[in-house]
């Protein structure tokens, strides 16, 4: 067994699957085939539901000076991952526990270590391609950037457009390009393998009929997003291709390469981007016109239905159901029009400045190769096959496959997978935990609690760049003359290694305790710079940069005497910071290594397997007397597999598992304490036990069905659930060969006023419930009236199949519901046929009410613990993309329907994902904080918890004894919220006191 | 729901039936102390009195037309470390009331086993006026009740009184009512809460007839009607009076930095001010490099900066008691302008100071989409 993963594609799957196995103890080979992180993510502009960006919120909480803080579209550094770019798998040895795997790394051409990002090459550069990054939509160089922002990550050649006129190597101010580079061959040893290659989005122009390509103002929806970027062609603005004028009209065309004969499944996550473009869209322009042409408007994640409620009633934009045929432009004025036949049968006839066709996701063409080299089968769509109730197992031991590798999906669906496949690795391989982790070893830090400050300032010219901006000996001098100043250098490159051993030796040399560097973004360099303090006994709180090359250089080129102004204040500040800081040293706080599951349905019990199954302790809190919950009414799964064989095997594990103890008719009544302290009182019906300290909790406290009170529910036997329905077809009390009819009603108690969220599993429900019927008795009709037939992903092709079978669709409207009556015996189902406008009679023999999910009474669990509850009563996470399974307060994760309404195979990954999160707190010896911050000064607080309030991450509580508030320092991420909150000067940051503050205010005025 | 009941006025004495009603209060049991504000012997003033015994309930008065303190203070002092033990039964006017609720919510004071009796305030004269009409040998408070009475706005009432459109106490277990009764006859006494009605129960008072309660609602709306009509004139000249950094600091000019206003405060709550703090303790070279960049400062330093830390702190909550302008030895017009601008920013997030418990501070919520209708130059 080798504690080493390798993740193939660093999309935000293989990111977060990363992060979650790195925080975990494992060591992590991060390849993708591209010179650069990101993705696709890297590409998109801000994300539904809440119209944000918010990558961010994936990286750590814990030891968060050792990974990177910043947008992960600029780069990420983690002790624990390796970040293996241009690299390709060429070849698995060996098997589950102890691979060998083969990469091809393809030479960059562009030595990282050296290279500053200067960007002369590329201005240099005589080679235009279209850029990849910006779709097309404006040219980029042979050598070149990918992603503007991605600064870390260093230039790369793109060896297919390069002539090797070598004009660039010229150039180079540092010598960093080297065109004779060769590809080489790296040999890991890993104990799994995570596939996150993720997807291709569909290229729409072999449909000619919409004139891709041919007509300029069709555009795809990612050339939209990068139109809508800040960071894209247009800066922002939306613009016709064909005469770059704000359009005043766009249309969305939705399922382009989706829910086609060849292509039978549904992309997932178009319905809901399209919706989010027109509303990003019309935030920048209210007077634009937008409209989505749809077929089935697919919005059936969390919040994503009043997202859609929200899109058309606040922002207005408008919606119509057809498919279009053609695209016709105007030679003229490039606008482009359309006809096709509308849902009400008439004909739609529409002109629009401008069309974005809204593409599916297809599998790259990339896995055929890839699943030969790591033997693993594909499904026929070219997709990677999973394994029944196992959505991130691949057919071949020890390979893990998550995101849109294995199936289309949006983001959140991609982060509980990959958190999911983290899971399954770290089971697989929790006896290696920690072992392949390597720390580099630092001196001592130096004690300076009596030392007098002595500052040293290092000024960066950056080659040229910065030094023909500034005056250098102006700059010198004026650094020299400040105070406490001891020693001041200038260097042309203070990123390349031999500079940073020079600087480490002056250091020492002037006995110097307090450094700045005037040089470049701290993004990039931050990580060198603090090594090179830690290296000589610093603090890395002792350390102050100054970025001159973006906030001098790149903004101001023809202000020099502002500029020289500017970066004597910038040098001032720092100096003044440095100067006035304390050094600062990490704080821990100690784990429980045990964690507390509350719910034993399928989210619980799997939740508490996966942690035991990885050596952690687990508590299992079931309320009722029977373990198994709502999966005890499941029968059959619209995809396959055994639903009661998955309870009872899953109950038998629990049940034998040593290391979980389960605790039936039980109920949690007390908890306190935080992130690795927690401290929960259990009750059973007999007694309430001795507290139980864990160190994370996690919530799979379900939901329930909805109960019906109408389309005559309560009145006819015949008029039953969908759930009822399937129990008797299970146990065979419902005689299908007297069956003439059937009606199946969906969105009963979903989609409406009163519960405004898709329950999302429901038309599954009905469409294999109608498969069922015509597999059992071919001979009866069965009509289901629905809203949007919510068939997403592969449960596509089981809705085609459902209607080449004969089963009737029919769509109905919210505000003109069917109506079901009773006369004597009959049952009668009336509801409008959309095309004709006629009202269509049936009379079923049976009515099937497709009732959703609600949620359980949370509110007492809510309070105990102090989390929020959505508005429709589940529980609420930290944030519904980038944080799926965790809450605002840190150590407690969710799951199940207690979170929203899911599938058996989504509540598995998510319970997967859920006690992966919970892992990463009880695999550490010690919950590390950062460097900065927040303290309270007893004297001074008050106790009116306004900072309790303030506090976005439940770092600080009330001491009642003391009157006075307490910071969790392992919580407390340094964001000084409560500083600013505080009247009385109580609250604290280390790093950024009054008198630092004050100071620096000094030093710009 | 609130009760109504009648309590008749002996002998056209409202005083004497209302200190017949205090000692009902402690005699009964009904509290354990009261708080209650009593005249002192010279008539020239009232103070603070916390009584447990009945017979020191000698010139209780607490519609004496001063308030030397805002009672909040008192009560935050009383209950903050830990809540009363007894029952205590507090006399508080509007605007200390509405004081006391964010000082509750500020978690400075607690209302466990406190009785809160709130009185309709016709408002108060600044104690040195109050003094001053004392010392003529009048009798101050008789001479405003009968002009009250008569329906007569003093204009030497205190100004935040004149402008306050709160006239009548939020949130109290018990309510004196005297706007837009006879008192000569008779008072309405509103019991709003569980406690109340107990209080109402043991004083076996009889209901009021319906239209006594219409009479007074209708006399409190006119009321707030003309002190909104005041208030907006006034505040009107102080917008005035401070609009742009010159006006600004001529009003403030007077200002000594004696942080009076800040000790009077009943939201000031702070154990250390921020502004007494080692923050503030500069050295001599700091005040010679601002001297030498800007050739002169003003000394002593912050005077600005003070009152707007002051009110970035507190103003969400600001009631407008005016005990600020009270304190002020120039007449800074600290009161005005905190009013005006607690005003426009308690609208902001629909808030109002004291008037519920419920209503979370506007500083400890977010909303996403909240200060969108803040104009970005103001």
């Amino acid at each position: 067994m080798v504690g080493a993963v390798l993740v193939i594609g660093a999309g935000i799957g293989g990111i977060k699957c990363s992060l979650d196995l790195a925080e975990s103890g494992f060591k992590v080979y991060l390849a993708d085939q591209s010179p650069f992180i990101g993705g696709t993510l890297a590409q998109l502009d801000r994300w539904f539901p809440d119209n944000h960006c918010g990558m961010c919120k994936i990286l750590p909480i814990f030891s968060r000076d050792e990974s990177s803080q910043f947008c992960l579209r600029r780069g990420l550094y983690h002790p624990n991952i390796e970040l293996l770019p241009l690299s390709t798998v060429s070849q698995i040895d060996g098997n589950t526990g102890n691979f060998q795997a083969t990469l091809s790394i393809k030479p960059r051409g562009v030595r990282k270590e050296l290279c500053v990002s200067c960007d002369l090459c590329a201005q240099v550069c005589p080679v235009e391609v279209p850029s990849e990054f910006n779709e097309g939509l404006e040219n980029r160089k042979a050598i070149y950037l990918r992603n503007p922002l991605a600064i870390s990550s260093g230039y790369a050649i793109d060896w297919g457009s390069c002539t090797k006129c070598g004009a660039c190597v010229e150039k180079c101010p540092t010598d960093a390009i080297d065109l004779s580079q060769e590809e080489e061959t790296r040999k890991l040893d890993v104990g799994a393998i995570v596939l996150s290659a993720g997807f291709e989005e569909f290229n729409p122009r072999p449909w000619s009929q919409y004139g891709y390509k041919r007509h300029p103002n069709v555009i795809t929806s990612i050339q939209f997003e990068r139109m809508l970027s800040a960071s894209g062609p247009t800066a922002g603005e939306i613009l016709r291709p064909s005469d770059n004028q704000p359009p005043k009209s766009i249309a969305f065309l939705q399922c382009v390469g989706s829910r086609t004969k060849e292509r039978d499944y549904c992309s997932s996550a178009c319905c809901m981007y399209a919706l989010k473009e027109a509303v990003l869209a019309k935030e920048k322009n209210p007077e634009l016109d937008t409209e989505i042409f749809y077929m089935d408007l697919r919005a059936f994640g969390k919040g994503y239905y009043r997202y859609y409620e929200q899109a058309k009633g606040e922002f207005g934009v408008k919606f119509t159901r057809c498919r279009i045929p053609t695209i016709k432009q105007d030679p003229a004025t490039k606008n482009l029009f359309f006809t096709a036949i509308g849902e009400d049968g008439g004909l739609v006839r529409r002109e629009f400045d401008l069309v974005v066709l809204s593409v599916g996701q297809t599998p790259s063409p990339r896995f055929l190769e890839l699943g030969e080299v790591l033997g693993i089968e594909l499904n026929k769509w070219g997709f990677c096959k999973t394994q029944e109730l196992s959505p991130t197992e691949t057919s071949q031991d020890g390979v893990f496959v998550c995101g849109s590798a294995s199936a289309p999906k949006d983001i959140a669906d991609t982060l509980v997978e990959a958190s999911a496949a983290a899971c399954q690795v770290s089971k697989l391989l929790s006896s290696q935990r920690g072992q392949l982790i390597t720390t580099k070893d630092y001196p001592e830090e130096l004690d300076l609690s009596e030392a007098e400050a002595r500052a040293a300032i290092f000024l960066c010219t950056c080659g040229e760049e910065i030094a023909s901006m500034l005056d250098m000996e102006e700059m010198l001098d004026f650094a020299k003359g400040l105070p406490g100043v001891v020693y001041v250098e200038q260097t042309p490159y203070l990123c390349q290694k031999d500079a940073l051993e020079q600087v480490k030796g002056k250091i020492k040399e002037h006995e110097v305790n307090r450094v700045v560097f005037a040089a470049c973004s701290d993004i990039t360099y931050e990580k060198l710079f603090i090594d090179a303090m830690r290296d000589v006994g610093l603090t890395p709180s002792l350390l102050e940069l100054v970025n001159f090359r973006e906030q001098l250089c790149s903004i101001n080129p023809d202000h020099k005497k502002q500029a020289m102004e500017k970066a004597k204040i910038l040098v001032a500040i720092a100096l003044e910071r440095v100067r006035t800081q304390e050094p600062l040293h990490l704080v821990s706080q100690n784990v429980e290594h045990q964690a507390l599951v509350i719910g034993g349905g399928l989210a619980g019990l799997t939740a508490a397997l996966s942690l035991a199954e990885q050596g952690f302790e687990v508590q299992l809190a079931e309320r009722t007397a029977e373990l198994g919950g709502n999966l005890r009414h499941i029968f059959s799964i619209l995809e396959g597999g055994d639903p009661q064989a998955l309870r009872q095997n899953l109950i038998k594990r629990v049940e034998e598992n040593p290391l979980i103890r389960l605790h039936t008719e039980t109920e949690v009544i007390e908890v306190s304490g935080y992130a690795g302290n927690f401290e929960a009182v259990l009750k059973d019906t007999d007694s309430t036990h001795e507290p139980i300290k864990v160190g994370a909790i996690i919530i799979a406290t379900g939901g329930e069905a909805y109960e019906p009170n109408e389309y005559c529910y309560d009145q006819s036997e015949s008029v039953m659930t969908q759930a009822e329905l399937e129990q008797q077809l299970a146990s065979g009390k419902l005689d299908v060969t007297e069956l003439g009819s059937v009606v199946m009603i969906q969105c009963v108690g979903s989609r409406d006023k009163e519960r405004p969220y898709c329950s999302r599993v429901c038309c599954s429900q009905a469409i294999k419930n109608s498969l069922s019927l015509k597999e059992r008795n071919p001979e009866i009709d069965i009509f289901v009236l629905h809203r949007d037939v919510m068939s997403y992903g592969f449960k596509e092709e089981y809705y085609s199949q459902a209607r080449e079978k004969g089963v009737l669709f029919v769509n109905y409207d919210l505000d003109r519901k069917p109506e079901v009556t009773i006369e004597g015996e009959r049952l009668i189902v009336q509801t409008i046929e959309p095309t004709t406008g006629g009202v269509l009679k049936i009379e079923p023999d049976l009515l099937i009410l497709s009732t959703g999910i609600v949620p359980n009474d949370n509110n007492i669990l809510a309070q105990m613990l102090n989390l929020e509850l959505t508005e429709d009563g589940f529980f609420k996470e930290a944030e519904v993309k980038f944080r799926p399974v965790d809450f605002v307060i840190n150590g407690i994760f969710l799951c199940g329907l207690a979170h929203s309404p899911r599938g058996i195979t989504e509540t598995i990954a998510q319970a997967q994902a859920a006690a992966q999160r919970a892992a990463s707190i009880l695999s550490r010896e010690r919950l590390e904080s950062g460097r900065v911050g927040s303290e309270v000064n007893e004297r001074r607080c008050s106790g009116c918890e306004l900072c309790v309030s303030a506090c976005p991450y439940n770092a600080r509580f009330k001491d009642t004894d003391k009157g006075v508030v307490v910071v969790i320092e392992a919580l407390c991420q340094g964001c000084g919220a409560c500083v600013a909150i505080c009247p009385s000067g109580a609250a604290k940051l280390r790093g950024f006191t009054d008198k630092q503050v004050f100071s620096v205010m000094d030093a710009v005025i | 729901m609130t009760r109504s009941a009648i309590l008749e006025v002996q002998n056209g004495n409202l005083i004497e039936t209302l200190n017949n009603l205090w000692r009902q209060l402690l005699e009964k049991g009904l509290v354990d102390a009261l708080l209650i504000p009593q005249e002192l012997p010279s008539g020239i003033n009232v103070v603070q009195t916390l009584v447990s015994d009945v017979q020191k309930l000698e010139s209780p008065n607490p519609l004496s037309p001063v308030m030397p303190v805002n009672t909040a203070r008192i009560v935050s002092q009383m209950t903050k470390v830990t809540p009363s033990p007894k029952k205590v039964g507090v006399v508080l006017r509007s605007c200390e009331l509405r004081a006391l609720i964010e000082l509750v919510k500020l978690k400075q004071a607690s209302l466990e086993n406190i009785v809160l009796i709130g009185i309709d305030c016709f408002g108060t004269y600044s104690v040195k006026d109050y003094k001053n009409l004392a010392q003529d040998g009048s009798s101050p408070k008789d001479a405003f009740i009968k002009a009250v009475r008569e329906g007569k706005e003093d204009p030497s009432l205190r100004q935040v009184c004149q402008m306050c459109e709160y006239p009548i106490p939020m949130n109290a277990d018990i309510t004196i009512g005297l706007i837009g009764i006879d008192f000569e006859k008779s008072i309405l006494i509103q019991a709003s809460s569980t406690e109340g009605e107990a209080i109402l129960e043991a004083l076996e008072l009889t209901d009021s007839p319906e239209a006594e309660v219409t009479k007074r609602d209708e006399a409190i709306a006119k009321l707030i009607e003309q002190r909104t009509k005041k208030r907006d004139e006034i505040l009107e000249q102080t917008q005035k009076d401070i609009s742009g950094i010159d006006n600004l600091m001529r009003t403030l000019a007077p200002c000594i930095n004696c942080h009076n206003c800040r000790d009077v405060c009943p939201l000031c709550f702070c154990k250390e001010c921020f502004f007494d703090s080692p923050t503030f303790e500069m050295e001599s070279e700091k005040y010679l490099g601002w001297s030498e960049r800007k050739g002169t400062i003003r000394m002593p330093t912050h005077t600005l900066l003070f009152h707007l830390t002051r009110m970035s702190h507190m103003v969400t909550s600001c009631v407008g008691c005016g005990m600020c302008y009270e304190a002020c030895p120039n007449e800074v017009p600290v009161a005005n302008i905190f009013r005006l601008v607690g005003l426009n920013t308690q609208k902001i997030f629909d808030y109002v100071p004291g008037r519920s418990l419920e209503d979370e501070l506007p500083v400890t919520t977010y909303q996403e989409r909240e200060l969108l209708g803040v104009p970005e130059k103001l």
